[in-house]
C-alpha cells in the first residue's frame, strides 16, 4: 500500500520556510526572497528504514505576520505533521513560540508538531543553543537552509517518527 | 510601473472535474489543465492526495472544502487557483484561475515583507557594528593601559637619570629619549580621545579657570620654540576679555595647543600669530575668536576639504613627525564645545585657522583673585616620613623608590599585593600609603576599603591614600575618591606632581 503523509511548514514570513522546502525536495537553495502566497505543494519520496517508500507531501504555507492562528484552516486539515520554522535572527519569529505551540498542540491533537530554527548559517550554533535555552526557546533542530546544514536528517527522523 | 490604486483585473476561467472514490477522472473540461478521463487524480498534482483522507472520513453526507491560492505547475509556467471540492455520490473538483489577481497581491506583499526584512537586517548590522565599535574602544582603553605602564617607567627614569652626572652624549641621548617618550604619550592621549568621542564618552566639563593664565601658558611655551626655530611669535590678547571664564579648560588648550603645534611644525621661516578677541558678550556668555596664523608651507586648495579627515598627513617630510589624527581631533573637539572652526590656506605662503569657542563668566563674583595651586611643606620633624607603595609591577616599583629615597626624607617599603600591604600597615605606621588601583586578586580598592573600615586604630584606618593607575580619566579619581582615597595621580606621573600630592596629603593630616 503506498505510504503518504503530509507536512505543513508554518511560521512567521521570511523565516525560510520555502528555503528549506526547495532545500528538501530538489536541493536547491536561492539567496533572492521570494514572497510565498497561499501556498505551494510538492511531493518527496523518502525511503524508511525497514525498505518502505514514504511520499511526504510538504505544504509550504504563506508565512503569517503575526500568530499561527491567521494561517488558513483549510491549510491544515489532513496533516500528519506541522514543522514551525522560525528565523534565529529574529527575535519576533519565535519569540510567542510556547503560545503558537500550545494553539497547535490543543486544535491539532493527533498531529506531530516539530520546531526548526533556520539560518544557523548566520550565527553560532553553540551560543545560539545556549540563548535559546536560557530564553526556553523550545526547538527540535537547528538548521541551515542555506548550507544544508541538519535539513535532511530533520526530515527523515521526521518521516521515521510519523510512520512509526 | 503598476498603479496599485487600479481596481484589479481578475479574467477568471474555471475548470470543473469530476472525480470517483478511487480517484479516477470521471468528466473534465479542461480549460484550464489538460486533463484526461481516466487519469488518477493523485499523479497530477501533490494537493490532490488531500483527498483521500477526506475520503477516508466521509460518512456518505454532503461535504465540501475550499482551499484558496493553491499553486500549480502548467508548463514552465504555474497557475494559482482558488478550489473547490465537494464530496458526496462522487467528487467534484472546480479550479478558480486566480493568478492573475495572485500575481498583483503578491508583488504588494513582496514589496511590504522585503521592506521589514531590509529594515531587519539593517537593525542587525547596525548592532553588529555597535558591537564592533565598542569591542575596539575597550581594545583601545585596555592597551592603552598596557602601553602607559612601561612609559611611566621610561619617563620617571629619564627624569632620575637627567639629574645624574652625564656626558654631554648622554645628555643628548637622554633629551631625544624624553622627547620620544613624551611623543608616545600624546600619542596614547589622541587615540584614547578619538576613541571616546567615537563612542560619545567624552564630556565636556564646566569649569571656572584663568583664561589669562592658560594663554601666557601659550606664550611661554612659544616663545621658546620660536625662538629655537628662530621664528617669530606675537600673540595679541583682547584686554576686554575676562580673567576668568567658564569652559572646558583642558579641551579648549587642547585645541589651541593642537594648533599652534602645528603652525611651529609646518612654519620653517617667518611668523606664527596668535590673536584672541571677543565675538560678542552678552548676559554671562561669552564668544571667543581665535586666529592662529603662520608663514608655513600652506595648504593646496584641494586638500582643504581633506584637512580635517583622520589620518589625513598632506606633507610627507619624515622629519616632521604627527598621526594625522590632530586636526581630526580638534575638529571634533570644537564642534563637542559648540564652537566652528575655518581654515584658509596659501602654499609657500601661510596658513590661518580661525576658531570660535563659547565660554560664560561669573557677572557677580570678583574675579580679580586667581586660585592658585596652594603651597605645601612636609612637617617639621627630625625623622623620615615611611610610604608604603603597593605596586605589584618592579619597574614601577624601582622608579617610585628612586624618586622618593633621592629626596632624603622618605623610607619606602614595597608590598606586592593586598595581603602583604595589610601585613606591613599592621606592623608599621606609615605616613602615606601609594596604592596601584590593579592589583591583581584584591585591587586597591578593596584594599583601601579593608585598611578604612577593619582598624579601630586611627594611625591604620586614617593612613593618607594616593591611588594610581594607567587609566587617567576623572572616573578614575572619583572612584578613588568614593572607595576612600585621598588622591589619586595618573600614570604617567610626574616627579614634580607625585612628590607634591605626598607632601600635600602628609601636610594636611599632620595639620588634623
Amino acid at each position: 500500500m503506498k505510504l503518504s503523509k503530509k507536512v505543513v511548514l508554518l511560521g512567521h514570513f521570511g523565516v525560510g520556510k520555502t528555503s528549506l522546502f526547495r532545500r528538501f525536495v530538489d536541493n536547491e537553495f536561492s539567496e533572492e526572497y521570494k514572497v510565498t502566497l497561499g501556498v505551494q505543494i510538492k511531493k518527496k519520496v523518502v525511503e524508511l528504514p525497514d525498505g518502505r517508500e514514504l511520499s511526504m507531501i510538504i505544504w509550504d504555507t504563506e508565512g503569517h505576520s503575526d500568530s499561527v492562528e491567521d494561517t488558513r484552516k483549510s491549510y491544515l486539515l489532513g496533516s500528519h505533521a506541522f514543522i514551525y520554522v522560525f528565523d534565529i535572527t529574529r527575535e519576533e519569529t519565535y519569540k510567542n513560540l510556547n503560545e503558537e505551540l500550545e494553539y497547535l498542540q490543543k486544535n491539532y491533537t493527533k498531529v506531530a508538531a516539530k520546531v526548526i530554527g533556520n539560518k544557523l548559517d548566520l550565527v553560532n550554533e553553540k551560543e545560539t543553543t545556549a540563548y535559546l535555552e536560557a530564553q526556553n526557546i523550545p526547538f527540535d533542530c537547528l538548521t541551515s537552509a542555506k548550507t544544508n546544514k541538519n535539513v535532511q536528517d530533520f526530515f527523515s527522523d521526521l518521516a521515521k517518527e510519523i510512520t512509526s | 510601473m503598476k498603479n496599485y490604486h487600479e481596481p484589479l483585473q481578475f479574467h477568471q476561467k474555471t475548470q470543473v472535474t469530476s472525480v470517483s472514490f478511487e480517484g479516477l477522472i470521471i468528466d473534465t473540461d479542461a480549460s484550464l489543465f489538460d486533463w484526461k478521463k481516466g487519469d488518477s487524480i493523485y499523479d497530477i498534482h501533490p494537493f490532490f492526495e488531500i483527498l483521500s483522507s477526506f475520503i477516508e472520513d466521509h460518512n456518505g453526507g454532503s461535504e465540501s472544502y475550499n482551499f484558496p491560492c493553491i499553486h500549480f505547475e502548467h508548463g514552465d509556467d504555474e497557475r494559482i487557483c482558488d478550489v473547490s471540492i465537494q464530496i458526496d455520490k462522487d467528487i467534484s473538483i472546480i479550479l478558480f484561475d486566480y493568478t492573475l489577481k495572485y500575481s498583483d497581491l503578491n508583488l504588494i506583499a513582496q514589496q511590504k515583507n522585503e521592506s521589514i526584512l531590509l529594515s531587519k537586517e539593517l537593525e542587525l548590522k547596525n548592532k553588529y557594528l555597535q558591537e564592533k565599535e565598542a569591542f575596539k574602544n575597550s581594545f583601545i582603553a585596555n592597551i592603552n593601559h598596557e602601553i602607559r605602564t612601561p612609559l611611566t617607567s621610561i619617563l620617571g627614569f629619564v627624569e632620575v637619570l637627567e639629574k645624574t652626572n652625564l656626558s654631554f652624549e648622554q645628555e643628548e641621548l637622554t633629551r631625544i629619549i624624553k622627547r620620544e617618550s613624551k611623543h608616545l604619550n600624546s600619542l596614547i592621549d589622541d587615540m584614547i580621545d578619538i576613541s571616546k568621542i567615537e563612542s560619545g564618552t567624552l564630556k565636556v566639563v564646566e569649569e571656572r579657570f584663568s583664561f589669562h593664565t592658560l594663554i601666557k601658558g601659550f606664550e611661554e611655551s612659544y616663545t621658546k620654540i620660536s625662538e629655537e626655530k628662530g621664528l617669530v611669535f606675537e600673540t595679541k590678547i583682547d584686554d576686554n576679555i575676562q580673567e576668568y571664564v567658564i569652559g572646558d579648560r583642558t579641551r579648549v588648550y587642547q585645541v589651541l595647543n593642537n594648533l599652534l603645534n602645528n603652525a611651529f611644525k609646518f612654519t620653517e621661516e617667518g611668523s606664527v600669530t596668535f590673536s584672541i578677541s571677543k565675538n560678542y558678550q552678552r548676559t554671562n556668555k561669552l564668544n571667543l575668536n581665535f586666529k592662529i596664523e603662520d608663514s608655513g608651507f600652506g595648504i593646496l586648495e584641494e586638500n582643504i576639504p581633506h584637512l580635517f579627515e583622520r589620518f589625513t598627513r598632506f606633507n610627507h617630510d619624515k622629519q616632521i613627525s604627527g598621526t594625522g589624527l590632530g586636526l581630526a581631533i580638534v575638529k571634533d573637539l570644537v564642534d563637542l564645545l559648540n564652537g566652528e572652526i575655518k581654515v584658509s590656506s596659501t602654499p609657500d605662503k601661510g596658513t590661518a585657522f580661525n576658531i570660535k569657542l563659547p565660554f560664560k563668566f561669573e557677572v557677580t563674583k570678583n574675579t580679580t583673585q586667581e586660585r592658585k595651586k596652594k603651597k605645601y611643606t612636609l612637617p617639621k620633624t627630625k625623622r623620615k616620613f615611611r610610604i608604603l607603595v603597593v605596586e605589584d609591577e618592579e619597574i614601577t616599583q624601582f622608579l617610585i623608590m628612586k624618586i622618593l629615597i633621592s629626596k632624603g626624607t622618605f623610607f619606602v617599603d614595597i608590598a606586592l599585593n593586598s595581603e602583604e600591604a595589610i601585613s606591613y600597615i599592621e606592623r608599621r605606621t606609615y605616613d602615606l600609603v601609594l596604592m596601584d588601583l590593579s592589583l591583581s586578586k584584591t585591587d586597591g580598592f578593596q584594599t583601601t576599603h579593608m585598611i578604612r573600615k577593619n582598624y579601630g586604630d586611627p594611625y591604620i584606618s586614617e593612613v593618607p591614600i594616593i591611588g594610581f593607575s594607567g587609566k587617567a580619566s576623572e572616573t578614575a579619581r572619583d572612584k578613588c575618591l568614593r572607595s576612600g582615597m585621598d588622591d589619586f595621580i595618573a600614570k604617567p606621573f610626574e616627579q614634580e606632581e607625585l612628590l607634591y600630592k605626598i607632601t600635600k596629603q602628609i601636610a594636611k593630616k599632620a595639620a588634623d
